[in-house]
């Protein structure tokens, strides 16, 4: 019955539904898994990266640029960052419209574009593919971590439907039914950042896949306020701080075989 | 009256030993009238490439706001800073993609380049309204006294001068040229870019 | 309207040059005029001077397009004018202050030129405007003021001396002469100022500022000025004014120059620079404030943004 209303997205089916969308998170899910924390003195994101291999050159991100392989999550603008979890071509596509809003933002109002307007535009462009033009859906669900003057910090997360909803814990991708119950039980609306990195931490070992938790698979990025100047400060971690970062949570996590060849 | 004429201002950028600087005067006029004596006309790009855009003064705001957009983008994308000569590229590009109806503004650049060795060499460029690139070896000049800035230049330039050499070379130029033309003046400002540190001094100036 | 008077007026400007020319082709190619005989003045002896002019149909309008003009700030001839004077009566005289700017353009040609003329030892002119103009037709007036001295063993009222200025560049009307003066003396009747201007304009007034930058000096004269002013203050008046003409007004400025006129002739106060006006004030002189005329010296750089201490404790 639903094959004859799921292959054009502008149309509905009998029961009022929109199939490509619900194909397009059903894509996300099998994603690799993206984690965000709201803290009181900031935000905190991380991600599990889904292509690794021993092959791949991640000569850049080791000593140039900010860090982070470029696979998961990105800097938007000076006070906002994305983890994106879904298809990587259609979230570039998104990373780079963000971007250029972001700009004309600031290039009209003088001022770095609030979190949320952000949100708006990125959704507003995703909604605009599920009613007109026949073409697909992006397939990319995002959260977006972000610091502005009149609502301080913020989390965001926003789906190919081009619904978007505030959050002070949430997950996107694989897992994230386990990951978000278990940031449930866990959080406090209080929390410092030091400690919602440990949390984070902690929620990505239990909900992902591999059973290593080191550099090669995780992406890691924290946002807050610098003390001094008062502007938002973006950090997207590389891949040696992750593993000095994972060193004093206490989080490594060996390869079960180099573990044994030690003893 | 010119429309390049009609706020006044003019900016001037020397190359030095392993520093080059760049000046500005800060009068905003409204023809004869005189309405500002801080009005910003050089803007950091980058901690080492200073744009300096003398003209009309609405232009300068817009340029500068440009700039910054497309600077922005290319930082985020390549995830590194811009180099002097690819920004004088972007100005450039960006000036002529107003071929036939430009921005009065004809902007000068300077700023410290990286070599392959590792180290940083002086840069100095300037272009005419629709994007014509200059890149001299020694001196670079544009606004209301730029001819006269070009005949002071000529005189007091020599190359390879220290950084505070520089500066009153420079100094020197911009306030006797200034004195000689009814659009600019009213104070004045340079920046001393060495690969390190950015020295910044406002100079006192004729006030008529 | 000036076609008018060229086609139907027999003693105005254009009909003695058009009568000089004509005598200069029946005799032969150069009248006397033309070898710049007698220092320039020589043909004046014969009444006002008769120039040649360009052989074009239309002089005047050959001239207007040739000149710096509002029309077309781009032509090739740039007159020097841009300037601020100013003069007032009060009960001490007549304070005359002036600027030294001449610009051709945007170009600063010169930051020392004397724009009080001094038509005789009880008489000043002001230039403004074209300064050619200024400086040739004010000395030819203060010939003719000596020429009434002696013929009438009297001073020449500063009423007479400007009326015969007057109606000389009135003479000249329409053919791009370019003036703005002050005849500045102290007569029978005590201190006189005479406003006159090459569209023919003669007014007597107690206060007048001529030049690009005279809505600048207005406004310091209107708000200090007084009939019971004493010398020091009416000085400080007229040096204060040029100040802040020569600080806003790009066309003036580099030094201002002070003239006292009293009941016995005029005085030179002195050359002020008017930058230094700004940073130091004009020193150890009568009426002077003390610091700088400067408004970012007055405030120190205080400003609402960032309050002096006692307002902000009150």
């Amino acid at each position: 019955m639903a094959r004859r209303y799921d292959s054009r997205t502008t149309i509905f089916s009998p029961e009022g539904r929109l199939y490509q969308i619900e194909y397009a998170m059903e894509a996300i899910s099998h994603a690799g898994t993206v984690l965000g924390v709201l803290a009181k003195d900031g935000v905190v994101l991380a991600a599990e990266k889904k292509v690794t291999g021993k092959l791949l050159d991640l000569s850049s991100a080791k000593d140039g640029g900010y860090g982070g392989s470029g696979e998961k999550i990105y800097l938007l603008n000076s006070n906002v960052i994305g983890g994106v979890a879904g298809l990587t071509a259609d979230a570039n596509s998104l990373v780079n419209y963000a971007r250029t809003a972001a700009q004309r933002h600031l290039l009209q109002y003088n001022e770095d574009i609030p979190v949320e307007l952000l949100a708006q535009r990125l959704c507003d462009m995703k909604q605009g593919y599920t009613q007109f033009g026949g073409l697909r859906p992006f397939g990319v669900s995002l959260l977006y971590a972000g610091y502005d003057p009149h609502y301080q910090f913020q989390l965001y997360h926003s789906d190919p439907s081009g619904n978007y909803s505030g959050w002070k814990a949430t997950c996107i991708g694989a897992n994230n039914g386990t990951a978000q119950s278990l940031l449930k039980q866990e959080y406090k609306d209080d929390i410092l950042v030091k400690d919602a990195i440990g949390l984070v931490l902690r929620t990505m070992s239990k909900t992902m896949d591999s059973t290593t938790l080191n550099s090669e698979k995780l992406e890691f990025a924290v946002l807050t306020l610098d003390p001094e100047t008062k502007r938002p400060n973006a950090k997207i971690y590389r891949p040696a701080e992750i593993d000095a970062l994972l060193l004093s949570e206490g989080l490594t996590k060996q390869d079960d075989d180099t573990e044994m060849k030690a003893t | 009256m010119s429309i390049m004429d009609h706020n006044g201002g003019s900016v001037i950028a020397m190359v030095g030993k392993d520093c080059v600087a760049i000046a500005s005067d800060l009068r905003l006029g409204d023809r004869a009238l005189s309405i500002s004596s801080n009005f910003q006309r050089i803007f950091p790009i980058t901690d080492r490439i200073y744009v300096g855009l003398p003209g009309l003064g609405t232009d300068v705001a817009t340029l500068r706001e440009r700039f910054r957009f497309r600077v922005n983008m290319y930082t985020i994308k390549e995830e590194r800073e811009i180099e002097p000569e690819t920004f004088a590229h972007l100005v450039s590009s960006t000036l002529y993609e107003h071929r036939f109806g430009p921005y009065f503004i004809e902007p000068v650049m300077a700023g410290m380049s990286k070599t392959p060795s590792g180290g940083y060499k002086p840069f100095i460029a300037a272009t005419d309204l629709i994007g014509c690139l200059n890149f001299a070896k020694d001196f670079v000049v544009a606004g209301t006294a730029s001819s006269k800035l070009y005949g002071v230049a000529e005189g007091l330039w020599e190359p390879d001068l220290e950084p505070e050499d520089l500066f009153e070379t420079i100094s020197q130029t911009l306030l006797n040229a200034a004195d000689r033309d009814a659009f600019s003046g009213w104070g004045a400002i340079v920046h001393i870019i060495t690969k390190d540190k950015i020295i910044t001094r406002t100079l006192k100036g004729r006030m008529d | 309207m000036n076609t008018f008077l060229e086609r139907y007026s027999s003693t105005n400007a254009v009909s003695q040059l058009k009568r000089a020319q004509r005598l200069a082709e029946e005799e032969d190619e150069f009248t006397d005029s033309a070898w710049g005989s007698q220092a320039g003045y020589g043909q004046l002896m014969n009444g006002p001077p008769s120039f040649t002019v360009p052989n074009v149909p239309d002089p005047s309008s050959f001239l207007r397009l040739h000149t710096d003009d509002h029309a077309d700030p781009n032509c090739r001839i740039k007159i020097q004018h841009g300037t601020t004077t100013l003069a007032f009566r009060f009960q001490g005289g007549v304070i005359v202050a002036v600027d030294s700017r001449a610009t051709a353009g945007s170009y600063i040609a010169s930051g020392t030129v004397k724009k009080v003329i001094e038509i005789n030892p009880y008489l000043l002119g002001t230039m403004a405007g074209g300064a050619a103009d200024c400086q040739y037709w004010e000395t030819y007036l203060g010939m003719h003021c000596r020429l009434h001295e002696l013929r009438n063993r009297e001073r020449i009222s500063v009423s007479a001396a400007s009326k015969y200025l007057s109606n000389l560049v009135y003479s000249y009307k329409g053919m791009g002469l370019s003036m703005g003066t002050m005849i500045c003396g102290w007569d029978k009747t005590g201190p006189a100022i005479f406003y006159v201007d090459s569209d023919g304009t003669r007014l007597k007034g107690d206060l007048f500022s001529v030049g690009s930058g005279s809505t600048f000096a207005y406004g310091v004269l209107d708000q200090g000025y007084r009939w019971d002013l004493t010398d020091a203050e009416a000085q400080e008046l007229g040096r204060r004014s040029i100040y802040a003409a020569g600080h806003r007004d790009a066309f003036s400025g580099n030094t201002c120059n002070l003239y006292h006129v009293k009941e016995n002739g005029w005085e030179f106060i002195a050359n002020y620079d008017i930058s230094k006006l700004h940073y130091d004030g004009p020193g150890d002189v009568a009426g002077s404030p003390g610091h700088g005329y400067g408004y970012g010296i007055r405030v120190q750089g205080r400003s609402s943004a960032n309050p002096p201490e006692a307002t902000a404790a009150a």
